[in-house]
């Protein structure tokens, strides 16, 4: 342990950033214009319909967790453990629900699955019907597109850590009498269980701060996300605080109950040992019914995403009744290009993302050197603030930057950002820090430290040893933790709505407007775009993680 | 192809440009923050609007080409959303102009001062009804409500001609609207019908049974205007209550929608105009209120995007044929705005806790 005026620095700063904004937003739901007041509160307990839309959030979530999970870990199983013909590429696009973009990639389930959908449209054909056999609405739909759009993080998490396995600790249960599914329960499933904590833990929050699900299919559903909106709408400011913390405090039990299973970190890494090799299918007929089934399985994940590129390409309201576009155009996708308004958010959102991320970074590798290098005092305290926007949903903290940065107090740390360009990337980058500083920090445990004392030894300064050899050795936690920080500040919706200007108008915010007009196939078009610029950035981040 | 190879294998090999690609982003967000931070030398103007893009585009456009020293920049959002922003930004305001909203909203603005009076040249010449208190606000446009449906799916004689028709069995579970708390629109008429029930029985509880009635007949509330719009065209419903300038530009978009102005009398909502406190460019911005009132910016308005004017001096034969057609069958309700801006949070409070779903149940 050392003392360190870094490792201090560092505390005040994420403090201020994440554990301030938090603690006004709670200030403020018990303060009234009177001062000190339960009054709000009271409001908020007194009425069943808040406990509804409490009790709305957190069964969503956890049944998200369930559902995201029964899909996503097995799938890794299959991609990871079994080799059969177009494995790599399937892999790849079996990841492809995280680059689905905000609202319109939600409408896209609508017009696949929805009531005048293309689903219930075929079987309505098929079987004779008047009427879709289903509606999608509701909590069923928010399950749906949440199920989808999160057992990604299951999917991916559950393959790095099946990735790092050591085959030695399989073989042994194998040799000691183990039977397979033993050894699966016993030793493989208990050795993921940091990866499917985290996972979880991702979902859960992801879910509980869902705003686009239940606002295009809630209805009469009520989850806090939409809630808040309503209160807010209806003018009731001091409610929507209370109604804030308490989706706050749901995230924190949720975050303190998950670390608590989360079990010993060190088990997964204390060996070095070679991760099993992908078990070839020999038998061709077992082998092709795998590639099909894994084909058809993609096909089905990829519905939405076609969907959307389908809707893209409609003129519009031409398709009404027919159960295919009867008519296409590449017009809506001209307009995109030729109208320069259009294209300002698009560079707009791009380098907000590109200065969050950057910024994200530095932050994580400055974290990574007093915790995991120099094991500063306070390194405990650091890395726990650092997983705190982790158990903040986005609207949340939105809220929360949003009312601290909107007084004049530089005395007690607050500036006015709001209206300026600086809050939303700022927003962004607070938001990821739990994703970078996770990847980054990870990467860190993974050095080997004598490299860098070898450096300092010959006489190279800090900075030198910094950029000459942790650097490049972290590459691939940089990049992994980079290209999630750039994806999801680039699609972000929620906090944006908030905190957007005219200079920071982002893509999301260029999409709810054409949504308004209403102008949906331009809405897909932009949809489309930025669907394209995030599987890039992933793509690319993922070369460079493998 | 060759290049992203050597590219990567240089990164492999030099630590050096290792550290340049760390600070790419870096440099090119520096890039762009300065791209964003240059102006072209016009006065920038912005504008907070629900109008959408059609206006907003074809008001851009105009109003630079008339004053080519402005830059006008506009902000699309809903009406709500306009007096959230604007309130939450008072201690730094970002707008100079609200465009485009119910009155009620412009009067809660006004009753936290977030507006300054100014009295358009125009105002002279247009309802008292539009003029808020204090010359705080004016209205720019008239939008009456109307029951809309879809013609493709219903004929004109079979639609419902009054607000009490939409209570019809028939048309049980065929009425998709916008959900009420995030519509100006639907509020209004919401607000209709409890002052209704006010006036004649001097209590708000008959409108809330009418409204739960209504309840009964919605398929579903819909949140976003698009989605609407597709619900109906798609005929998951065939009904919905809606303003009728959006309506007449889906009908010139070739879009399957008719209308009924209600016989009983519909709410005219006062699409009001306003200077924001604070504001970085007062007098741009009066400028723009006025273009707004003056005959070419209301015949504009008329012409491409079915805004009903709000000036009365208008000469007929340069007016649209849709105007006086819409004048003839309009039946103005007396609406008292006030009463809604400062009760109508309250009873939508009610409505959502009360009637939102209950409907059906009764």
């Amino acid at each position: 342990m050392k003392r360190s005026r870094g490792g201090l620095l560092l505390t005040l700063v994420l403090i201020w950033l994440v554990v301030y904004p938090l603690a006004l937003v709670f200030v403020a739901s018990v303060r009234g214009e009177a001062g000190w007041t339960l009054e709000h509160v009271r409001a908020f307990v007194t009425q069943p319909q808040e406990w509804n839309a409490l009790w709305g959030s957190l069964w969503i979530s956890l049944a998200s967790v369930v559902l995201a999970g029964v899909i996503g870990v097995p799938l890794a199983f299959v991609f990871e453990r079994l080799e059969f013909p177009g494995r790599r590429l399937l892999g790849a696009l079996v990841a492809l629900p995280v680059v689905m973009p905000p609202l319109v990639g939600v409408i896209a389930f609508l017009f696949l699955y929805g009531e005048s959908g293309i689903v219930p449209r075929v079987i309505g054909v098929v079987l004779g019907l008047d009427r879709s056999p289903w509606r999608l609405h509701g909590a069923g739909a928010i399950l749906l597109v949440h199920a989808y759009s999160m057992y990604v993080y299951f999917y991916l998490f559950s393959r790095a850590g099946l990735a790092r396995l050591d085959e030695s600790m399989v073989e042994a249960a194998a040799s000691l009498g183990a039977s397979r599914w033993k050894t699966l329960r016993r030793v493989t499933v208990p050795l993921l269980r940091p990866q499917i904590a985290a996972a979880a833990l991702l979902t859960f929050m992801t879910s509980l701060g869902s705003f686009s699900a239940p606002y295009i299919f809630g209805g009469g559903f009520r989850v806090m996300t939409t809630q808040i909106v309503n209160t807010k709408l209806l003018e009731h400011e001091e409610l929507a605080m209370v109604q804030t913390v308490s989706l706050a405090v749901v995230a924190f039990i949720g975050l303190w109950l998950l670390q608590r299973t989360r079990g010993t970190r060190s088990v997964a890494v204390m060996s070095k040992g070679q991760p099993p090799k992908a078990q070839v299918i020999r038998r061709p007929l077992a082998r092709w019914t795998a590639a099909g089934l894994g084909w058809a399985l993609a096909a089905v994940l990829l519905l939405p995403h076609a969907t959307l590129i389908l809707v893209s390409l409609v003129p519009l309201g031409s398709w009404t009744t027919q159960i295919f576009p009867p008519a296409y155009t590449v017009g809506n996708y001209v307009a995109l290009l030729s109208e320069p308004e259009r294209l300002r958010p698009l560079v707009n959102s791009l380098w907000m993302a590109a200065v969050a991320t950057a910024g994200v970074i530095l932050l994580s590798l400055w974290a990574g050197r007093l915790v995991v290098q120099r094991k500063v005092r306070l390194a405990k305290t650091i890395e726990l603030l650092t997983n705190v926007p982790w158990a903040v949903p986005g609207t949340v903290l939105a809220i929360a930057l949003a009312t601290m940065f909107s007084v004049h107090a530089p005395a007690v740390g607050r500036v006015i950002l709001v209206g300026t360009v600086v809050i939303l990337p700022l927003a962004y980058l607070v938001r990821n820090v739990p994703i970078a500083a996770g990847s980054v920090l990870a990467g860190f445990r993974q050095l080997d430290p004598s490299l860098d004392e070898a450096a300092v030894s010959l006489g190279a300064g800090r900075v030198r040893t910094l950029v000459r050899i942790t650097v490049p050795l972290l590459r691939p936690a940089i990049f992994a933790g980079a290209a999630l920080a750039f994806v999801t500040a680039l699609g972000d919706f929620v906090t944006s709505i908030l905190l957007y200007t005219f200079d920071t108008r982002p893509i999301s915010i260029e999409i709810l407007s054409l949504l308004r007009q209403p102008d949906i196939g331009s809405a897909a078009a932009y949809g489309v775009v930025l669907m394209l610029i995030s599987a890039g950035a992933m793509a690319i981040g993922i070369r460079f993680f493998r | 192809m060759e290049g992203w190879k050597e590219w990567k294998d240089r990164m492999r090999v030099s630590a050096g440009s290792e550290y340049r690609s760390i600070l790419l982003p870096f440099h090119l967000s520096i890039l762009f923050a300065a791209a964003v931070s240059c102006s072209d030398g016009r006065t920038p103007l912005v504008v907070y609007s629900p109008h959408g893009r059609d206006l907003l585009l074809l008001a851009e456009r105009t109003f630079e080409t008339l004053y080519p020293d402005v830059d006008l920049r506009w902000l699309d959002m809903g009406s709500q959303d306009v007096l959230d922003r604007v309130r939450s930004e008072r201690v730094n305001p970002q707008a100079d102009v609200w465009f485009g909203g119910p009155s009620s909203l412009f009067q809660r603005a006004a009753e936290d001062s977030l507006l300054v009076p100014y009295r358009p040249s125009w105002a002279a010449l247009t309802h008292e009804r539009g003029h808020g208190p204090n010359d705080l606000y004016f209205a720019a446009y008239e939008t009456p409500a109307v029951i809309a449906y879809n013609s493709d799916a219903l004929s004109d004689s079979d639609a419902p001609r009054d607000w009490e028709d939409v209570l019809d069995p028939r048309w049980r579970g065929e009425l998709v609207i916008r959900d009420p708390i995030a519509s100006g629109t639907m509020r209004a008429i919401f607000g209709m019908v409890v002052q209704r029930s006010l006036r004649a029985t001097g209590d708000t509880a008959a409108g809330f049974r009418w409204l739960r009635r209504l309840d009964a007949q919605t398929r579903e509330y819909v949140f976003n205007p698009a989605m609407l719009h597709q619900k109906l065209i798609r005929r998951e419903g065939v009904l919905t209550l809606w303003d009728l300038p959006d309506i007449l530009v889906e009908r010139s978009k070739g879009q399957p929608f008719g209308f009924r102005l209600p016989t009983s009398g519909t709410p005219v909502i006062q699409d009001g105009i306003a200077l924001i406190r604070g504001g970085r460019t007062p007098e741009v911005a009066k400028r723009f209120i006025e273009w707004v009132g003056s005959p070419e910016g209301q015949l504009l308005a008329a012409r491409e995007v079915f805004r009903l004017p709000v000036r009365l001096d208008l000469p007929h034969d340069s007016l649209p044929d849709w105007v006086s057609t819409v004048r003839a069958a309009l039946v103005v309700e007396p609406m008292d705005w006030e009463l809604l801006g400062r009760e109508g949070a309250g009873w939508m409070t009610y409505w959502d806790r009360h009637v939102r779903g209950r409907g059906a149940r009764q």
